[in-house]
C-alpha cells in the first residue's frame, strides 16, 4: 500500500540560463573541437596517472594483508574502484576489467568475511602485468583468458563454499 | 554553434584523483569556464561551495570519508547551504542502473558514466542549462524530481516508500 503524503512540485527559476546564454541551445561545437585537443595533449600523460593509480592500489592490498580490518578494505576498495573508472579514460580498458571483478568481489562479499588474499593478489597482479606490458586494447588473447578466469574465481568466492 | 557563455559559470570539480580532477578542469577550462574551484574530499568540497557559491558540481561518488551521494545530501537540506538547488552532475565509475537509482535518489541532477568524454561533459552541461528537472520536497526527499517525464502533470501522492535521504536520517 502507497503511503499517502503530499508532494511539493516547483519550477526554480533558471539562474543558471540567465548566466549561461545560449539561445540556439546545442552542444558548442567550437568549444568541444578545443576541448578534445585538450585530451589529446594529456593523452601523453596517461600512461604515469595509470601507473600512479596502479601503485595506489599495491599500496592498498599491501594495507589489507597486513591488518585486513573495515578501514584497510575500504581502502582496498577505493582503490580498485577509482582504476575501474579512471583506467577505460586512460586507455587501459582490460585494467579496468579486471579492477571491475575486484571492486565486485570485495563490494559483493559480506562485511564480516575476509576477502581472499590469493584472489586480491590476482587481480592486483594481473592488473600490474597489464599495465607492465601496457596492453592498451581488449584484444590480448591471454589477458583475455585472464580477465575471464579472474571473473570465473570471484563468481565462485560469492557462491560461497561447496556443500 | 550555441553561443553559451561559459565564462560566466562557476564550477566546482570534486574527486579525490588529482589526475581525473585535471582532466575534467583541463576539458571545462577548454569550454570557456574561468572559474573552477577543485575539492580532493566531501569535506573540502562543502568548505568551498560555502564559499564560493557554484552554479554547477561535478562530483566523484566513492572518496574517502564523506561520499559524493552524503555531500548531494548535504547540498539539498543542510540549513547551510548557499543553494540547495544547485545542480550536481555525478562522476562515476559505478555503472549500474542500482547504482544510477541512488544516485538520483541523493538529489542528482545529471550522471556521467566514466570513462570520461568530451561529448558526455558538454551534453551534461547543455542538460542542466536548457533542460533544468523541477524539485520535489516531500516528508523524506528534497531534490530535482525523479521523475523524467510528466513530472509537472503528477498530482497523486508520493509513492516512493524509501529515499535516500529518507535513510541517511
Amino acid at each position: 500500500m502507497a503511503r499517502q503524503q503530499p508532494i511539493e512540485l516547483f519550477m526554480p527559476p533558471n539562474m543558471l540560463k540567465a548566466k549561461a546564454g545560449g539561445g540556439l541551445g546545442g552542444a558548442d561545437m567550437a568549444a568541444m573541437k578545443r576541448a578534445e585537443a585538450a585530451m589529446d595533449t594529456l593523452k601523453g600523460e596517461f600512461t604515469d596517472w595509470m601507473a600512479h593509480d596502479v601503485k595506489a592500489l599495491m599500496g592498498a592490498r599491501t594495507g589489507y594483508a597486513g591488518k585486513p580490518d573495515a578501514q584497510t578494505r575500504a581502502a582496498l576498495m577505493r582503490a580498485a574502484h577509482d582504476i575501474k573508472g579512471n583506467a577505460p579514460t586512460f586507455n587501459f580498458p582490460l585494467i579496468a576489467r579486471v579492477a571491475g571483478s575486484l571492486s565486485k568481489l570485495i563490494g559483493e562479499l559480506p562485511a564480516g568475511q575476509t576477502v581472499p588474499s590469493t584472489l586480491v593478489d590476482a587481480h592486483v597482479n594481473a592488473v600490474l602485468v597489464i599495465h607492465k606490458q601496457n596492453i592498451q586494447t581488449t584484444d590480448d588473447k591471454m589477458a583475455q583468458i585472464l580477465c575471464a578466469e579472474l571473473d570465473s574465481r570471484v563468481e565462485e568466492a560469492l557462491k560461497g563454499p561447496k556443500t | 554553434m550555441s553561443g553559451y557563455r561559459f565564462d560566466r559559470l562557476k564550477i566546482l570539480v570534486v574527486d579525490d584523483n588529482a589526475h581525473m580532477r585535471k582532466l575534467v578542469t583541463a576539458i571545462l577550462q577548454a569550454f570557456g569556464v574561468v572559474q573552477i574551484y577543485e575539492a580532493d574530499n566531501g569535506q573540502r568540497a562543502w568548505a568551498v561551495l560555502r564559499e564560493s557559491n557554484p552554479d554547477i558540481i561535478v562530483l566523484d561518488w566513492v572518496m574517502e570519508g564523506m561520499s559524493g551521494l552524503e555531500l548531494v545530501q548535504m547540498i539539498r537540506t543542510n540549513p547551510a547551504t548557499p543553494n540547495p538547488f544547485v545542480p550536481v552532475i555525478m562522476l562515476t565509475g559505478h555503472t549500474s542502473i542500482d547504482h544510477v537509482m541512488q544516485a538520483r535518489d541523493a538529489g542528482v541532477n545529471e550522471f556521467i558514466a566514466k570513462p570520461v568524454s568530451v561529448k558526455t561533459m558538454m551534453s551534461r552541461l547543455v542538460a542542466v542549462i536548457e533542460h533544468p528537472r523541477p524539485y520535489v520536497r516531500t516528508n523524506g526527499y528534497f531534490g530535482p524530481c525523479r521523475r523524467r517525464r510528466g513530472a509537472e502533470e503528477y498530482r497523486g501522492p508520493e509513492r516512493r516508500a524509501e529515499s535516500k535521504q529518507q535513510a541517511a536520517e
